[in-house]
């Protein structure tokens, strides 16, 4: 049993993608209810796109719980490669059509013509700048058959905006880009993490230097800033057991802050 | 688990890699300040240019006040001079005879040469002390005019009339009557000019200052004479203008 005051908050940024651990910001809420309202438009395609660790994934999570309680929605969050099994799972998952052998576009386009949805479907499509181009051609010819309605992620870099560029261009759809957070949102981020989680007396240890120094050293990234506090969290605790006079309960210690910083990667020696 | 020992040592090695930089320019920040200011100093200990510690005064002469001598020089009779004059009046062969005949032991006994007029005055000047000071001149109640007359050759006038006496050199003779001819002594100078000439009648300035001093002495017709005399022998040019220049100063 770990009684360490700091193991809770450790275990609250382990770099988990769970929509429960969604944390409203007012940035990030007001993308999410965009996000919300262009699905309920009639478009084909949309996209979101980021750098790494801005909350595309978690964004998707997000809005894979709250639309499965109304509708017909699949996520696929590790991208299924092979052309033949993303159809089966697909028609598995979304008509129900089990079949051990691989099925053709043509046979998934009547299939979806055969069962009739009051609302298109939704697939969420994680990871998809790992999606071959043949197979991102087959997912737009389904998104302009009106089968199904896609939602994809994409990383924005100089490749994957050529994918982009290549797939979605002609398309009708909406993108959504996701930035890194301010100070002010990270450290609405941290804060209101560890409020929901209870964790009271730490969530008062972070002051505006602190905060300061994490989005220097995270710039802002929502998952170097979860792997930094679980690194930071995981040194109090190991203070707290060895050496509980170094710790001071009223503010973080900058030093541990780099120190974390060192064992997360974000500070070389 | 975290290795916290090792990640302590990682964060040493981190904090003086990244403070080493800082480190190194306050460093030469210091150093460049510490090596300005020593240079300023020395700067400062360099010695100032050289002042004179008493200042310059300006002296400028207020005025020039010449000094006379407080005695009055008195001239001596010439009486003396009246038989020497016998021989120059004759010709030329006559002046050699005369000049033979000229003792020179009689001389002193008739011409008692007067004090010194510039050995007074630099007497005067002596006792008086500071003259150029201008305290002590005050020109609206003591101003008397005072001339000085320097000459070193006052003293040493009768050491030369001595070797004269002794060697009958006629270029110490001429000399001696240049200089008192100078000084306004036309007897004296008459006197070695004659004795000049007996011993050697060719030094054609002894003749001139022989004239000149008949012609001081108000003898300017028998001055004519021996200078038309002299010229018939010598046939001199400075004699021909001296004589032509009475000529003129009679006819006017």
């Amino acid at each position: 049993m770990d009684h360490s005051l700091f193991s809770k908050p450790r275990d609250l940024f382990l770099d988990i993608v769970n929509p429960r651990d969604y944390v409203q910001i007012d940035s990030v809420s007001h993308m999410y209810q965009n996000l919300k309202a262009s699905v309920q438009k009639p478009l084909k395609m949309i996209l979101l796109y980021g750098k790494p660790g801005t909350g595309k994934s978690m964004l998707l999570h997000k809005l894979h719980h709250d639309l499965s309680k109304h509708q017909k929605v699949f996520m696929i969050d590790i991208p299924i490669i092979d052309e033949g099994d993303f159809l089966r799972v697909l028609a598995q998952k979304i008509y129900g059509y089990v079949n051990r052998d691989a099925i053709t576009l043509t046979d998934f386009l009547e299939l979806s013509s055969a069962v009739n949805y009051p609302q298109p479907p939704i697939v969420l499509l994680d990871e998809a700048q790992l999606y071959s181009t043949i197979l991102m051609e087959k997912i737009r010819l389904i998104s302009d058959a009106r089968a199904l309605k896609f939602v994809i992620t994409l990383h924005k870099t100089e490749d994957e905006d050529i994918i982009a560029k290549e797939h979605f261009q002609t398309r009708i759809w909406e993108s959504i880009e996701l930035q890194n957070a301010s100070a002010e949102e990270l450290k609405i981020y941290i804060q209101k993490k560890l409020l929901k989680a209870n964790c009271f007396d730490v969530a008062n240890m972070f002051n505006d230097k602190n905060i300061k120094l994490i989005t220097k050293l995270t710039k802002g990234n929502y998952r170097e800033t979860n792997k930094l506090l679980f690194s930071l969290f995981s040194l109090y605790v190991w203070y707290e057991e060895n050496t509980p006079s170094k710790i001071k309960y009223n503010a973080l210690k900058t030093k541990y802050i780099e120190m974390a910083g060192i064992q997360a990667g974000l500070l070389h020696d | 688990m975290i290795d916290i020992p090792s990640l302590e040592r990682r964060w040493i090695k981190y904090k003086i890699k990244r403070l080493a930089p800082y480190a190194l320019a306050t460093l030469i920040i210091s150093g460049g300040l510490i090596i300005f200011l020593y240079s300023m100093n020395r700067d400062d200990v360099t010695p100032p240019p050289l002042q004179p510690e008493i200042p310059l005064v300006k002296v400028t002469p207020t005025q020039i006040i010449p000094i006379e001598p407080s005695i009055p020089i008195v001239e001596q009779p010439i009486a003396v001079v009246t038989p020497i004059i016998t021989p120059i009046t004759v010709a030329r062969p006559a002046l050699v005879e005369a000049a033979v005949a000229w003792k020179p032991k009689e001389l002193p006994k008739k011409i008692t040469p007067s004090p010194l007029p510039i050995a007074k005055s630099i007497q005067a000047v002596a006792v008086t002390g500071t003259p150029l000071s201008p305290p002590i001149v005050r020109p609206d109640s003591q101003n008397k005019p005072i001339s000085i007359k320097q000459d070193s050759t006052a003293f040493d006038i009768h050491e030369i009339e001595d070797r004269f006496k002794n060697n009958a050199n006629p270029h110490l003779g001429l000399y001696i009557a240049r200089y008192h001819y100078d000084n306004g002594n036309y007897s004296e100078a008459y006197n070695y000019a004659l004795k000049t000439n007996a011993i050697n009648n060719t030094l054609d300035e002894s003749w001139l200052i022989f004239a000149k001093s008949l012609v001081k002495l108000g003898r300017t017709e028998q001055a004519k004479k021996t200078l038309q005399l002299y010229i018939s022998q010598s046939n001199s040019e400075g004699a021909k203008s001296l004589l032509n220049n009475l000529t003129k100063e009679d006819a006017q």
